[in-house]
């Protein structure tokens, strides 16, 4: 299960219920619940994908009105630069990590 | 992950890069007027200096405040030949020191360097943070 959500005072509770249940795997029953999960996932991704083209896309409208004498503004476009950059550095980073996490459970031996 | 919050160093130095660049501007029109003895009302240039602002209260960056100008006393030269001069030959020069604009050049290329740095640095911050996935 992935969770992508920061929120660090949501993490005792987690361990805390696992540690109630008595045992560190999960049950057959909370298949659907981690359905869930997994679906909240994509969405995040798929919200998280659409910022970082949106920042992309300030990005490039910046350099095009720099390049086209629009705007003389370069701290903007050196601004837009690095957050296009950094936001799609964590979009790789996780994409890896996912399609890892893909092979590895499709390497399994059944 | 909130994404304004990660990006709020990035817009904290880029409003640091831009204020100093506007105190860059307002240096180098003092140096250009350095001996400008008349701006169209027949007074010489006077001196203006930048004075800046943080842009909210508590962690915010900084943005400029007003423009002031400088109304000390014009120092006056001896220079009879001038065709500003009085009847006594001396004409009024803009109060601009360039030696001192020069050190305020200095500084505030400094300070431009360093929000530069920060800016650099924190993108290094977070490649460093983003190697913990691999």
């Amino acid at each position: 299960m992935i969770n992508l959500n920061g929120n660090v005072t949501g993490t005792p509770n987690a361990m805390k219920s696992v540690w109630e249940a008595g045992s560190l795997m999960p049950k057959a029953d909370n298949a659907n619940a981690r359905k869930l999960d997994f679906d909240n996932t994509i969405k995040a991704i798929e919200k998280y994908v659409s910022r970082v083209d949106e920042l992309q896309q300030s990005s490039d409208m910046s350099i095009k009105d720099l390049l086209s004498s629009k705007n003389e503004d370069i701290i903007s476009v050196v601004s837009a630069a690095a957050k296009a950059d950094m936001s799609f550095k964590l979009l790789v980073g996780v994409r890896n990590k996912l399609i890892e996490a893909y092979k590895q459970t499709m390497n399994m031996p059944l | 992950m909130e994404v304004n919050n990660t990006f709020s160093p990035v817009d904290i130095a880029t409003s640091g890069l831009r204020a100093h660049s506007k105190q860059i501007e307002v240096i180098s029109s003092n140096v250009a007027n350095a001996r400008t003895t008349d701006v169209g009302n027949g007074k010489p240039y006077r001196r203006l200096e930048a004075t800046f602002k943080t842009e909210d209260d508590g962690i915010e960056g900084v943005s400029l405040d007003k423009i002031l100008t400088d109304m000390s006393d014009f120092p006056r030269i001896f220079d009879p030949s001038n065709p500003k001069a009085d009847e006594y030959g001396y004409v009024s020069m803009p109060n601009v020191n360039v030696p001192i604009e020069m050190m305020n050049l200095t500084i505030a290329t400094r300070a431009y360097q360093a929000n530069a740095a920060i800016l650099k640095r924190y993108q290094q911050m977070v490649e460093t943070t983003l190697e913990l996935l691999r």
